[in-house]
């Protein structure tokens, strides 16, 4: 027993030292490099107007996003991971990254093609525009997976049906696509690219709420996804309501899912690879200890993936998804492997 | 002895097509009862239909006195436990954790053990002879091995009927004889009420003390091995079926 909750304190104390270390980290380096002591100085509240500029309005509001973020996306895969009990599951599975998608599309390129001129270079035109269109998007897939999830009998179909929603919406982008403006073509490209810098400080706090509420959630789901992990008829026998476990799961990863994309654009890859390093780190698949496990290395690998996307020399921002996918693919080849081989034991 | 389940002309099946006659049968605390047929005879449909997950056609199912329906989900899972032939498969899954769960039903919203429950897992993991495996991958355990541990979960979810389906299925021959032997202990040690189905004639003949018989479209019979032997001969339409004893 006491070897146990050795073995739980150990990492979950290295986690939240390389949490904090990254987060610096992300206020310190980039374009310009801020000394250790300046950027130190202007989180008490003092320090020189500059350094204030860069770390308060951009390079703090950035690494909040990126840890709020890679918690959300983290905790929203493990619900999908669990819910399909499948360890190849994504957030983006049922479709709603693609709904978020074609909701962009049609506000920057529809509009761009029916006014005739390219939306994307007015003035006036804000991310807050985008932020809203994504977010319609992804809940009208939301809305239409709820209704359809009580009338499938199987997760397989479900996850089916899914798939086909997201062709259904990447069709419909790329038929807007074709026929838009290039300049507004651009903006969608790059919106797709992923991006922890568009949320504005004064939507952060929208964001922080939202997210952390929905990972509370997760969390009173525990209870729920254990037993969703035993199969179906046990869990049924432990007396759990699978229509309304299967609904509320969804629901909260989609709930996730959607605002992150809202506000960041479709990230890829940290929902899919967070969960496995956590079941790894702690070796349990018990919820009540991996979804919070979850959440903080979420939060690191963010803060990783923000800070290499940001190193010097990469001339201010790479795009997110390059880098989570550089880093999320080959844990996940890893965990394929071990599969195998745990399974064929 | 008590009286645990009943049913009253009970006709099950898909799609309003009986399998076989309506089933009378009653089970009492203490009783463990074999279910033979050959596959695709109606056990795991009687199974489904015991459990509630499946509606009778017609006719009922009292549990202690009250038709199934009348008790919820939760109330369900304190009367009836299952193991399955399909197990968890998560990687991640220790044995703990499953056993444990057996308690979920009588936890709240953050299924938070108790001294008594802890002390509970680790009794009943001895019943069943696994104690040792408290801290092991579940997935990494023998099949003889994991059958213990569901039902030792089984156990642990403190329900006075056990239902098993196939619990022999998979194992090598003297795990077989151990696990057909832990049945009727659990009947008489823990007054259980269990109702298995098996597939392993011989050894159900020497070990088991009452059988339920079944086939398509014929009457369930039920009674000690002895007396039903005919019927198995005829329903699982082998020829000289010889019995040593």
């Amino acid at each position: 027993m006491k070897e146990r909750k050795h073995r739980i304190w150990l990492p979950t104390l290295l986690i939240l030292c390389a949490g904090i270390v990254l987060f610096v980290l992300n206020l310190i380096v980039g374009s310009v490099t801020i000394p250790l002591k300046e950027c130190c100085s202007v989180l008490v509240g003092e320090g020189e107007e500059t350094w204030r500029t860069i770390i308060l309005d951009y390079r703090l509001t950035q690494a909040v996003t990126a840890l709020l973020a890679g918690i959300g996306l983290s905790v929203s895969g493990l619900l999908m991971q669990t819910l399909f009990r499948n360890p190849l599951a994504d957030p983006s599975i049922l479709g709603i990254s693609s709904g978020a998608s074609l909701g962009v599309a049609l506000v920057v390129l529809l509009t761009g093609h029916l006014s005739g001129m390219a939306v994307s270079t007015l003035p006036g035109w804000s991310t807050i525009g985008v932020t809203l269109a994504a977010f319609a998007g992804a809940f009208l897939v939301l809305l239409l997976i709820l209704a359809l999830s009580s009338r499938l009998k199987s997760m397989v179909s479900l996850i089916l049906v899914g798939i086909m929603i997201a062709y259904i919406a990447g069709s419909v982008t790329d038929v807007l696509k074709f026929f838009s403006q290039k300049e507004d073509v651009h903006t969608f490209v790059i919106w797709g690219f992923g991006s922890f810098s568009n949320v504005g400080k004064s939507q952060l706090l929208y964001l922080a709420a939202t997210i952390l509420s929905g990972t509370v959630c997760a969390f009173l789901l525990s209870k729920s996804l254990n037993l969703l992990l035993l199969g179906e008829r046990y869990a049924e026998n432990l007396g759990l309501n699978l229509r309304r476990a299967n609904l509320l799961t969804i629901l909260v990863s989609g709930f996730l899912m959607a605002v992150i994309t809202a506000f960041c654009g479709p990230i890829a890859f940290i929902g899919l690879a967070v969960p496995h390093l956590a079941r790894f780190t702690y070796h349990t698949s018990n919820h009540f200890m991996l979804t919070p496990a979850t959440a903080v290395i979420g939060m690191d690998l963010a803060l990783l993936c923000n800070l290499i996307a940001r190193l010097p020399g990469f001339d201010g921002n790479l795009p997110i998804n390059s880098v989570t996918a550089l880093i999320g693919a080959p844990i996940v080849i890893y965990v394929i492997f071990h599969r195998q081989k745990v399974l064929s034991r | 002895m008590k009286e645990i389940l009943r049913t009253i002309g009970l006709s099950i099946g898909y799609k309003g097509q009986a399998l076989f006659p309506a089933i009378d049968v009653t089970l009492h605390e203490g009783e463990h009862v074999a279910l033979i047929g050959a596959n695709g005879s109606g056990k795991t449909t009687l199974f489904k239909t015991l459990t509630g997950s499946l509606k009778p056609i017609s006719g009922q199912i009292e549990l202690c006195g009250k038709p199934l329906e009348s008790y919820s989900p939760n109330e369900r899972a304190k009367l009836f436990s299952l193991v399955l032939t399909e197990k968890p498969d998560d990687l991640f899954l220790k044995v703990f954790d499953i056993v444990a769960s057996g308690r979920y039903p009588h936890s709240g919203l953050m299924a938070r053990l108790r001294d008594e429950d802890y002390e509970m897992i680790q009794a009943k993991l001895q019943v069943t002879g696994v104690s040792h495996l408290i801290d092991r991958d579940f997935v990494s355990l023998s099949d003889g091995e994991k059958q213990k541990v569901m039902i030792a979960k089984a156990l642990v979810q403190d329900t006075p009927i056990i239902y098993m389906d196939e619990p022999t299925a998979f194992l090598d021959y003297p795990s077989k004889v151990e696990l057909m032997r832990l049945i009727a202990r659990l009947a008489e040690e823990e007054h259980k009420t269990i109702l298995y189905s098996s597939h392993d004639l011989e050894l159900l003949m020497k070990h088991s003390e009452k059988l339920w018989v079944v086939a398509k479209d014929k009457p369930l019979v039920a009674g000690k091995p002895k007396e039903v032997e005919q019927n198995i001969g005829d329903y699982l339409k082998i020829k000289n079926l010889e019995i040593r004893v």
